[in-house]
């Protein structure tokens, strides 16, 4: 169960991101009416609004907090072309109440671009301090700021021309130094002929430059938002990617394949979902990377969760006017296409699944605990939000979880809509 | 009508344009461009040209064109050589040019026709004075002074026909009625910075005036002037124009930086409405053609665009309306659009209806976000996974014996709920633990000589009896006390080296209790046999047996060869032996029960005893063999599935509990290092600190280890002067004194190791101070402070 809470943030326009730092203790939040928020919990687990300030003369898109070892510091992009970075600094002053305030001041302003910069994203802490931003005009921009102790100085080290307009980025969060640095851009181009729009670009250490390395072909609509995966020691990557669906893609990097021009990676779609019947706006992972959660036009925000077979379900949905928490009637009626939800639940289940046998989750295997699944038949009746058996296995069919499913047939699923 | 979105590129950039009464002609006007176009429906056709004649002086280098509204054969520009130069389209003669005012001292920024007396006309200019001319007197008949600097904009009100708005470059806006000229009726600042533009709303009393704040403010001008709407730009505004038929639009185009033109709906100040973005450099001039869905555009770029609304971006729709995030904790922090879709507003159907009503122009501005934090109010996935994860990182015990800290960690596991990982743990300890019992005793050395080898293949399984083992066991003991010290290094060392590991010899055998277990594992046994039964030949048995050394581990994994050898006496399996296996039989990965154990040639005696032995050892060594089996690569498997299935923790677990025996697991170290670096990223996460610097100092990777040693600074001072010491510790470069730095009891500079007390300050040659400490508790210089307790 989820209990939803509402937090008046006061923003005169749309909220547009919001950021919880390393810790979560901390959130911001950015909006279009110019203004930056920042959010503490105190001990009772109460947010109080900490700091709220103008932060550009344009829509801010996206709020981003740094690693703390570099300081209280967050980065902002706008609509107005620019990207900004702040710090917190605990005021020093000797007058009444100032001993202590905090506020943030602008330690820069990164004006290299010439249209809306529409994300900004500071890299994996094993880089050292740098920034990249990508504009609508497709261009990536990757800032270092030399001197960690000083947030003022930031150059710019690359740019890289995409030709697509850029609405989002991501750095592969890896902190393995056999991973090159890497980042994943997406593109809101809404032409599919324009092929496929999540970039992946490398880092070259011999070359000292970035080169596209893969192009997602399978991603030919509008992209919105992606996230990878906390790393956590894997072999390969994962990109969650926010289009007209939810997509959970794996990035396996191919070894010696530089050396014979082969594909750099082995690209597969590890699961797909259409539960939203909308665009997709977000993704996100939680910090153990074991789940994902989306928001779409459709209000919600649903949350996705796999199994040990790699199968994804969705765990939860939480209305995005916080009313399904208290009422899961309330919930399912509201929702506009429940009677169509109801009859293909199959369309949750993962298109694509990969079954990875090995030893040990052999022997785990046994031990799934088969959870009552109120998921089965009437799935959007969980809209309300239940906790559930951390273990999964596949609906109804215990033995279907060896094996992998047919893909449900999407055509006739859209028919009953 | 042109209903589609075209342009034409002219020779320059035009200034200003303006559109006929009828709106089916524009003309265009810059520093060297004057000319008319008509309108067709998908492109412009040049119309004629002003620019003709061959005195083109600056009279034809114009900042603003008017059109006569209601004469619609009359022009006016403003030039920027302070001319106002009205033009007669229907002179016959091929130069239109009527008549020329040269009454303004400096450049003529704007001219504007009256609304309703065609022969008037009103300029201002630079100089700070506007000036109303009488088209039929052709004479200048006013003169306004503002008082300001300049004069940037001037505009007839559409709703009192003698006022007019002036705006100028300190940021004043000046009403003033045309029949009282010698001062304006009233007068407000209106931004803090130059104000370029200004426009009458055609309906209601409202004024907008674009400034170079980057902002376009709206006033309202019934009573006291006040300022109802603000729209924030990202640039100094030079232009405004309201858009006709929609009372809360305006559209604007910026002086620098941005070379857009946006209409806004002031109700929503910060997101344009819909923003066109053809031209290639700031646009210059604006003018709606009438209907609210086409206007036209020039701009520095040469350009005349004729834009129409399909055409439009919508910045709107575009930008993301949601965001989400998620915290350590599990909570979800979501912010989404009010009004998303009638799907989930689960207000009262009125409601919902009252919303549809409104054109999509209110629904524009209605833009607000819900924000609301999901959190767990009773565990859930998310909640007990994260538990789970900081109860285990906690608890967990790291390093120590395998067995215990298996069984501790596989105690802690289940407490904590996860029975998987917890029978990971005892698998792990089953893998590497010594068969046969707790009393690690190297007993005997094994030796797998090919002889020996031979002899045990040929040997049936089974055969060993218990007379036999007796006589074995009675060796063993004899052998323990010679090797007592052998015992405790294998005991922590464990198994030593290798991927390769070899079947060794021996050991699991005598055990009457093994035989069930040795016939099944037998039958697997003989792919895994084949392969490691080369290596054999390859082992010299001849150096362990020389190594006078105790230790001799190292050598065997030096040269290449590991022996697992059982070194215990005790033959007594564990306990958890039997259940465990039949787990993993069923699972198929190889029987694990069997570890390896590194090879212990302590001593030359032991060797020797070896040999003396040989006839029991023969017997024993042959039924073992097959049973031998490495469960490195089973561990390593289980490393890297745990690793992918995001179950970091146990991974990394694993691995700093084996210790040593992680070198016989054939994982790269740069995997490793990427392991333990992401564990330690995470617990920082949930600020376990404490339990990410442990794994820091049990690190066996530089990298990591030495993470805790970065950024450590030690900065030194000169006592004297504060000033930091460079270039030595003992000279300060400013006083050039080395006071600092004298020992207190030799009163000498101290060039090597300085030690002070850290509560006084006093210090010296840390031999003078020993001695002194030695006999002594208060500080030498006699300062009185108890250096010996601080």
């Amino acid at each position: 169960m989820f209990e939803a809470h509402s937090i008046n943030a006061e923003h005169k326009d749309l909220i547009h991101d919001i950021a919880y730092d390393f810790y979560g203790q901390r959130m911001a939040t950015c909006s279009s009416d110019q203004f930056v928020k920042v959010w503490d919990e105190d001990e009772h687990e109460n947010w109080h609004l900490t700091a709220s300030w103008k932060a550009h003369s344009g829509s801010v898109w996206k709020v981003t907090w740094a690693h703390p070892e570099f300081g209280q510091v967050l980065a902002t992009c706008s609509f107005d072309r620019t990207a900004a970075v702040w710090e917190e600094i605990v005021g020093e002053g000797s007058g009444p109440g100032e001993r202590g305030m905090r506020h943030w001041i602008r330690r820069t302003n990164l004006v290299d671009s010439r249209t809306s910069v529409t994300d900004v994203k500071f890299a994996p802490k094993t880089l050292g301090l740098l920034l990249a931003t990508c504009s609508s005009d497709g261009v990536v921009r990757i800032y270092e700021a030399p001197d960690a102790m000083n947030l003022s100085q930031w150059t710019l080290q690359h740019d890289i021309t995409c030709k697509l307009p850029c609405s989002c980025l991501a750095w592969n969060p890896s902190l393995s130094r056999l991973h090159p640095p890497m980042i994943a851009v997406g593109s809101d181009d809404a032409s599919p002929s324009n092929g496929g729009k999540v970039f992946i670009y490398e880092y070259s250490e011999n070359a000292r430059r970035w080169t596209k390395t893969d192009t997602i072909a399978s991603i030919n609509d509008a992209v919105h938002d992606i996230a990878f995966a906390p790393n956590l020691g894997r072999s390969y990557h994962t990109l969650a990617v926010a289009t007209k669906d939810v997509r959970i893609i794996s990035v396996k990097p191919l070894p010696d394949s530089a050396a014979n021009g082969q594909a750099r990676f082995e690209i597969s779609t590890l699961a797909q979902f259409d539960d939203h019947y909308c665009t997709v706006w977000r993704v996100c992972w939680n910090i153990m990377g074991t789940i994902l959660a989306s928001s779409g036009d459709d209000g919600c925000v649903r949350l996705w969760k796999d199994n040990y077979i790699n199968n994804w379900k969705c765990v939860a949905v939480l209305k995005g006017d916080g009313t399904s928490a208290q009422s899961s009637d309330n919930a399912t009626s509201a929702t506009q296409n429940s009677n169509h939800t109801a009859v293909q639940p199959a369309l949750s289940t993962t298109r694509y699944q990969r079954i990875v046998p090995t030893i040990s989750m052999m022997a785990e295997m046994d031990k799934v605990i088969q959870a009552p699944l109120s998921m089965n038949s009437k799935k959007y009746q969980t809209s309300s939000i239940k906790g559930r058996s951390n273990k999964w296995v596949m609906p109804g069919i215990p033995s279907e979880a060896y094996f992998e499913p047919p893909p449900p047939n999407i055509a006739k699923s859209k028919n009953k809509k | 009508m042109t209903s589609r979105t075209s342009y034409i590129t002219q020779e320059g950039p035009a200034n200003a344009l303006a559109l006929n009464k009828d709106n089916s002609q524009v003309v265009i006007a810059g520093r060297n461009v004057f000319k008319i176009f008509t309108l067709l429906d998908d492109k412009f056709e040049e119309f004629c040209n002003l620019r003709v004649g061959k005195n083109l002086n600056l009279n034809f280098s114009c900042n603003d064109v008017a059109w006569n509204l209601i004469e619609d054969h009359l022009l006016a520009t403003a030039a920027t050589n302070g001319a106002v130069v009205v033009w007669n389209l229907n002179r016959p003669s091929r130069s239109k040019q009527e008549h020329v005012f040269i009454d303004h001292k400096r450049t003529v920024n704007k001219v504007s026709f009256h609304t309703s007396e065609p022969m008037l006309l009103i300029s201002g200019s630079q100089d700070g004075t506007m000036k109303c001319f009488d088209l039929r007197t052709k004479e200048a008949t006013k003169t306004f002074y503002s008082n300001t600097e300049s004069v940037r904009d001037v505009q007839f009100s559409p709703h009192q026909a003698h006022t007019f708005a002036a705006v100028s470059e300190n940021g004043q806006v000046q009403l003033w009625d045309m029949r009282k000229a010698d001062k304006y009726f009233q007068h407000f600042t209106a931004h803090s910075g130059p104000i370029f533009a200004c426009d009458w709303h055609p309906e209601t009393t409202w004024l907008a005036t674009a400034s170079r704040d980057k902002t376009i403010k709206v006033w309202d001008l019934t009573a006291k002037p006040s300022c109802d709407f603000t729209i924030h730009t990202i640039a100094s505004v030079g232009r405004v124009k309201w858009r006709p038929q929609r009372k809360y639009h305006i559209g604007s185009c910026a002086l620098v930086v941005d070379c857009g033109i946006n209409v806004w709906d002031i109700r929503r100040p910060y997101i344009p409405f819909a923003s066109f973005n053809e031209h290639k450099d700031v646009a210059t001039g604006i003018a709606w053609r009438g209907d609210p869905q086409s206007f036209l555009s020039t701009s520095r770029d040469c350009t005349l665009y004729h834009h129409v609304f399909e055409d439009a971006s919508r910045p709107a729709s575009q930008a993301n309306p949601q965001g989400i995030a998620l915290n350590t904790k599990g909570d979800v922090a979501y912010a989404c659009k009010t009004n998303v879709s009638t799907s989930t507003s689960i207000e009262p159907l009125t409601s919902r209806i009252m919303r549809k009503q409104p054109v999509s122009n209110d629904a524009f501005c209605q833009a607000t976000s819900w924000m609301h934090r999901f959190t767990a109010s009773t565990p859930n996935n998310s909640g007990r996974e994260i538990k789970f994860f900081k109860t285990c990182a906690e608890n967990y015990l790291l390093s120590g014996r395998l067995n215990d800290v298996c069984d501790h960690n596989s105690t802690v596991a289940s407490n904590a709920g996860r029975n998987d990982i917890s029978t990971i743990w005892s698998i792990i300890k089953t893998c590497f633990e010594n068969p046969l019992g707790s009393n690690n005793n190297p007993t005997r050395r094994q030796v797998s000589e090919p002889d020996a080898v031979n002899v045990m293949n040929l040997l049936p399984i089974g055969t060993n009896n218990d007379q036999l083992n007796s006589v074995f066991d009675n060796d063993v003991r004899s052998l323990q006390s010679e090797s007592a010290a052998g015992a405790a290094t294998t005991a922590t060392t464990g198994m030593i080296s290798g991927g390769d590991d070899e079947t060794e010899t021996d050991e699991p055998l005598d055990n009457n209790h093994f035989t069930g277990p040795y016939l099944t594992n037998y039958r697997r046994l003989p792919l895994d046999y084949g392969k490691r039964h080369q290596p054999k030949g390859d082992f010299s048995f001849g150096e362990c047996e020389l190594d006078p050394l105790p230790n001799s581990i190292i050598d065997f994994s030096n040269g290449g060869d590991n022996f697992a050898i059982c070194n215990d006496n005790n033959w007594s399996l564990p306990k958890e032996a039997f259940p465990l296996r039949h787990e993993i039989q069923n699972r198929s990965p190889p029987p694990e029960q069997f570890p390896n154990h590194p090879p212990e040639v302590n001593n030359e005696d032991a060797g020797s005893i070896l040999i003396e032995d040989q006839p029991c050892q023969l017997v024993i060594q042959c039924v073992p063999k097959p049973t031998f089996w490495n469960p490195s690569s089973l561990v390593e498997n289980t490393l890297r599935h745990h690793a992918n299935i995001k179950d970091i923790q146990t991974t990394v677990s694993i691995l700093l509990a084996l210790g040593d025996k992680r070198k016989s697991i054939n994982i790269e170290i740069a995997l490793q290092e990427h392991w333990l670096l992401e564990y330690i990223d995470m617990l920082g996460k949930f600020k376990l600190w404490d339990v990410a610097t442990k794994i820091i100092q049990l690190a066996w990777i530089s990298s990591v280890s030495q993470l805790n040693q970065q950024s450590t600074t030690v900065h030194t001072c000169c006592g004297t002067c504060t000033k930091s010491l460079q270039r030595a510790g003992w000279l300060c470069d400013r006083c050039h004194s080395s006071k600092h730095a004298l020992c207190s009891l030799c009163h000498q500079v101290v060039k090597g190791i300085y030690t002070w007390c850290q509560g006084c300050s006093h210090g010296g040659h840390i031999h003078h101070m020993s001695e002194w400490f030695e006999t002594n508790k208060t500080c030498p210089t006699g300062c009185g402070h108890l250096c010996e307790y601080s």
